[in-house]
């Protein structure tokens, strides 16, 4: 509840017709239900919804909560269980109406945006001036700001782009107290160019590895790098997703390259990341990238055992590229490198240029990053094996340890077979570096998918502390209070940087520093016993990490 | 149906956001990039395709209840059906349009009536017609004309024009050219005059289907005694509900249903319309919802589980009626046309539909702006639709706006360079 003295701050911070309490709108807030793995879809209920439309209006939205020992929460497009709120005291502060680009720096090649703008619009006006922007993995829809600010974001486009905050050259944020402030450059009133300064510097405190999911006051302006777009101004397409058919412009070339083993995949990988080519590069599971396209029929195909050996084995080793060049000689000279790569790896190619629907098809949809969502068609829903980031070599070896987790609980009906490992995956920092979400498909609707999911995830974190490996994701609270203690201690971090920027703890912080119990409900005994093993073992001291 | 049935659905939602924005690979700037005018208006997540369907499941699990405000939620929306196909570039399990026809049902059913559309309603019970006018004046639009009267005699062709065709003196001039154009290509054409009815469409989309049934059965039997093979109608409404809503509640007409710009694109086909009339002018073309990705008729109900509908039976709206307009237009000589960025299956609305423009002018007629700034944002010299309501609003737009834009129905265009009519106004 909110008492009517604070409701009438909110009313009066950004005007009646832009906050509401009424329970049909907060429950269109509450219903949160991607990545929620509760039977119901439902996050807790916020206890009014403010739309401010400028930074003075979000300060007095927080200034106004911490007044009234209310906490805030704020989302730009507002995708994912963590948009939401995390207690039953929170604001929403909902950014739609703060949804401009500010500026457009076609010479300095930057962007000024604010937190609604999304992928898609930003790509599309930066095209007109010869720039393009890095799109998320998540897909267009998302917000470039949020990403940047809050998350981690990586995309189709990394291996040229790169992650998301490496693009941050400027930040306004509005404190948890309500006060604003601008980080790098614009710190000091001297534009929007540079995130190191001069002024205060963003790095590591506007973020850490993750991002403060919303857990730390409200960013409302950033500044992002913008790259070399040698294509046209607009890229001329019909259709939508599925059905999209593009002109492919001749600045870029489309390829699919195969490779007999993980080995020689990554090899090719890496002596692509050392020629620095590439615009545009996903490592795709082919059965599984079939079954998004025609999920009918892959469904009823997918028992076909000769099939699952072609697709996920001898096609399963692959990566779609896009090179793009600046002139026709560049262009040449990339497309020559890929083809001798792929050759001392013994892989082969399959060139769009020859298959020219493929090509028109995959263009914007690899470019705009449109496809990912389709993963829908599959089961309704879809949830990732903590999506991590490591070495290249080390983010195979760990698609390949949960894919085998994932055969067996599609073999137990407990998530819907896709055919194989189905990986985002995406090589970036020359190559040496790579993102690796294991995408598995559910209805969310199931009670037995749900009951499956607590138990999965359970594997999915035994795994990787069992594999070494860095768990990203580990931002739902249960998940943080295992695995902090297991990795440096880093939650105790955070805590530290939350509660010296916001010490009234006013911020709603359930996905930033917040933990909880896990519940073992669904998970069979042994793999409870395993994982209390393993955090007996590797649990951090003060001194360091274990022996 | 009713909502309980769309309960899966609702509950398949992501909150992806799709519903809110076109298609995403054909954003082509920052500015016409939304998709939805309720969420545009409103800003509230409540009042996206998402946010309504959520209100569902809010009421359904008596977490929120159905009031004046919530009703009032619900009906500011024009029903206008991009969520719904923005939607389905993902989703092949969600029919957020079904539910939001649901909602309306489940607000009249509960007694949350909005007023103006109780006048809707009155003036179809008493008159006929949707727009308060004497039933008795229904059918001085084809005073004079030579054609059948199908209360008596039998066609081929039987025309349907609708309560605004009928009704509208900007628009009655359309259909009398219509008439003419269609017996000049040799049609056997019959209308209903003074008998014709409101087709009960809009009567079904505000929520009373008791009503829309009634309106449909009269339109059934007056196809069946007329004795024709085709039923063709001048508007987009109307030819919306013919191919989805009739179907779908059990009254399946009889015979071949056409737009009247399919008709012409079929007789320019086969040789029996010319377009010989220099018409020198550059258009853009405004996809009616009604036409465009509600035109798709009805293919039948799915009971399993929709992950499994075959692709035949998903309403995406991409078989709506697009390209026959566009075919007019281009075998127009001297005519250019230059499209909008928000087209097709993902056209911007009109503002005028779903009991909006009844209800809550004021945010019709900013949906309405929203387009004709659009128009004018290519540069055309005039906006053409193929919808009566959607050219009422658009030149009202106009007017009020000031803005310098020509508005034309399609067929009218059709007429000038057919020489049907004179090429004054042009």
């Amino acid at each position: 509840m909110i008492s009517d003295e604070a409701y009438k701050e909110l009313e009066e911070a950004v005007g009646v017709d832009n906050v509401s309490r009424h329970p049909a709108v907060l429950d269109s807030y509450a219903f949160q239900p991607f990545e929620n793995h509760e039977s119901m879809p439902w996050c807790p209920r916020p206890v009014a919804v403010a739309l401010p439309s400028t930074t003075q209006e979000v300060s007095e939205v927080i200034k106004a909560c911490n007044r009234h020992n209310l906490k805030h929460k704020a989302f730009s497009t507002g995708w994912g269980l963590w948009c939401g709120p995390t207690t039953d005291d929170v604001v929403q502060i909902d950014l739609r109406r703060m949804n401009r680009i500010v500026e457009i720096d076609e010479k300095n090649m930057f962007a000024v945006i604010e937190p609604y703008v999304c992928g898609a619009q930003l790509q599309a006006e930066a095209m007109k001036v010869g720039l393009n922007t890095h799109i998320i993995g998540a897909g267009p829809n998302c917000s470039p700001l949020a990403s940047a600010t809050s998350m981690h974001g990586v995309g189709h486009d990394s291996i040229y782009m790169s992650y998301s905050a490496r693009n941050v050259l400027g930040l306004e944020w509005v404190m948890p107290t309500g006060e604003v402030t601008r980080l790098g450059a614009p710190g000091s009133g001297k534009g929007w160019f540079c995130g190191d300064g001069p002024g205060p510097s963003l790095r590591g405190t506007m973020r850490g590895y993750t991002g403060a999911l919303g857990g730390m006051g409200v960013f409302t302006r950033v500044a992002l790098k913008l790259y070399n777009w040698p294509g046209p101004p607009e890229i001329e397409s019909t259709g939508t997703v599925v059905d999209v058919m593009s002109e492919v412009p001749d600045c870029l070339r489309i390829f699919g390259c195969f490779f007999p083993d993980k080995d020689r995949l990554a090899d090719a990988y890496y002596d692509i990341g050392e020629a620095e080519i590439g615009y545009n590069c996903l490592k795709v599971a082919t059965p599984a990238f079939m079954m998004i396209l025609a999920p009918h029929l892959f469904k009823k195909l997918k028992g076909t055992e000769n099939l699952r050996r072609l697709l996920g084995g001898t096609l399963g080793q692959m990566f779609l590229i896009i090179l793009a060049g600046i002139s026709r000689e560049d262009l040449d000279h990339q497309v020559d490198v890929l083809k001798a790569i792929v050759d001392e790896h013994l892989g082969f190619v399959l060139d769009a240029k020859n298959i020219p629907t493929l090509g028109s098809n995959l263009a914007m949809n690899f470019i705009r990053a449109t496809m990912p969502a389709l993963v829908f068609r599959i089961g309704g829903s879809f949830s990732t094996a903590l999506g991590r980031n490591d070495s290249l070599d080390t983010q195979l070896a760990w698609g390949e340890a949960i894919a085998e987790i994932k055969r067996g609980y599609a073999k137990k009906e407990m998530i819907i077979d896709d055919m194989g490992d189905n990986p985002y995956f995406v090589p970036y920092e020359n190559n040496t570096w790579a993102h690796c979400e294991v995408v598995y498909p559910y209805d969310h609707r199931s009670e037995k998918h749900l009951a499956g999911s607590s138990a999965i995830n359970m594997d999915f974190i035994i795994n990787a502390i069992e594999s070494c490996m860095e768990p990203m994701f580990g931002v739902v609270p249960s998940a943080r209070k295992v695995l902090s203690p297991l990795t440096s201690n880093f939650n105790r971090w955070q805590r530290k940087l939350s509660e010296a920027l916001d010490p009234d703890q006013t911020s709603d912080k359930g996905f930033y520093t917040d933990e909880a119990e896990f519940d073992f409900t669904n998970v069979p005994p042994e793999r409870v016993e395993r994982l209390q093993k393993l955090v007996e073992d590797l649990t951090w001291t003060e001194l360091g990490p274990p022996e | 149906m009713s909502l309980e049935d769309y309960r899966r659905d609702i509950e398949g939602c992501s909150r992806c956001s799709s519903c809110k924005w076109v298609p995403y690979n054909q954003i082509k700037s920052w500015r016409f990039s939304k998709n939805c005018p309720s969420i545009y208006r409103h800003n509230f997540h409540t009042y996206s395709g998402s946010g309504r369907m959520v209100i569902g499941l809010s009421l359904m699990e008596g977490r929120a209840e159905l009031d004046e405000t919530v009703a009032e939620m619900i009906f500011r929306c024009q029903l206008c059906g991009a969520c719904d196909s923005a939607c389905k570039t993902y989703r092949d399990d969600i029919d957020i349009s079904e539910v939001l026809l649901e909602l309306r049902s489940y607000c009249v059913e509960s007694g949350e009536l909005l007023v103006e559309h109780m006048a809707v309603i009155d003036s179809l019970k008493r008159e006929g017609n949707s727009l308060g006018e004497l039933k008795t004046a229904r059918g001085d639009w084809a005073r004079g004309l030579d054609v059948k009267d199908v209360n008596s005699e039998t066609c081929d062709v039987l025309f349907h024009a609708g309560c605004r065709y009928s009704y509208d003196p900007d628009a009655r001039e359309t259909v009398r050219g219509d008439i003419q154009l269609l017996r000049s290509a040799g049609l056997d054409i019959g209308v209903a005059g003074v008998e014709e009815a409101c087709c009960g469409g809009r009567a079904y989309e505000l929520g009373y289907r008791g009503e829309a049934s009634n309106y449909a059965d009269d339109v059934l039997n007056r196809v069946k005694s007329s004795g024709a093979g085709t039923l063709v109608t001048a508007c987009s409404d109307c030819y919306s509900h013919f191919q989805y809503i009739y179907p779908k509640i059990g009254k399946e007409l009889p015979v071949e249903v056409l737009h009247v710009s399919q008709v012409m694109d079929r007789l320019i086909d086969n040789g029996r319309l010319d377009f010989k009339h220099e018409l020198p002018l550059s258009v853009t073309y405004h996809d009616p919802c009604h036409l465009g990705r509600k035109g798709e008729p009805f293919t039948g109900v799915w009971t399993g589980d929709k992950l499994d509908r075959p692709m035949s039976l998903k309403r995406s709206g991409r078989k709506g009626i697009y390209d026959a307009p566009r075919n007019l237009l281009y075998a127009m000589p001297g005519v250019e046309l230059v499209e909008m960025e928000r087209i097709r299956e993902y056209a911007w609305c009109c503002g005028a539909g779903g009991g909006v423009l009844e209800a809550f002018p004021d945010f019709s007629a900013s949906t309405t702006v929203e387009r004709i700034e659009e128009a004018l944002a290519t540069g055309a010299e005039a906006l053409v639709t193929a919808c009566p309501w959607c050219l009422r609003v658009f030149k009202d737009a106009v007017d009020q706006t000031s803005a310098d834009l020509e508005v034309y129905d399609l067929a009218d265009l059709a007429l000038i360079s057919a020489g049907v009519a004179q090429p004054a106004s042009v």
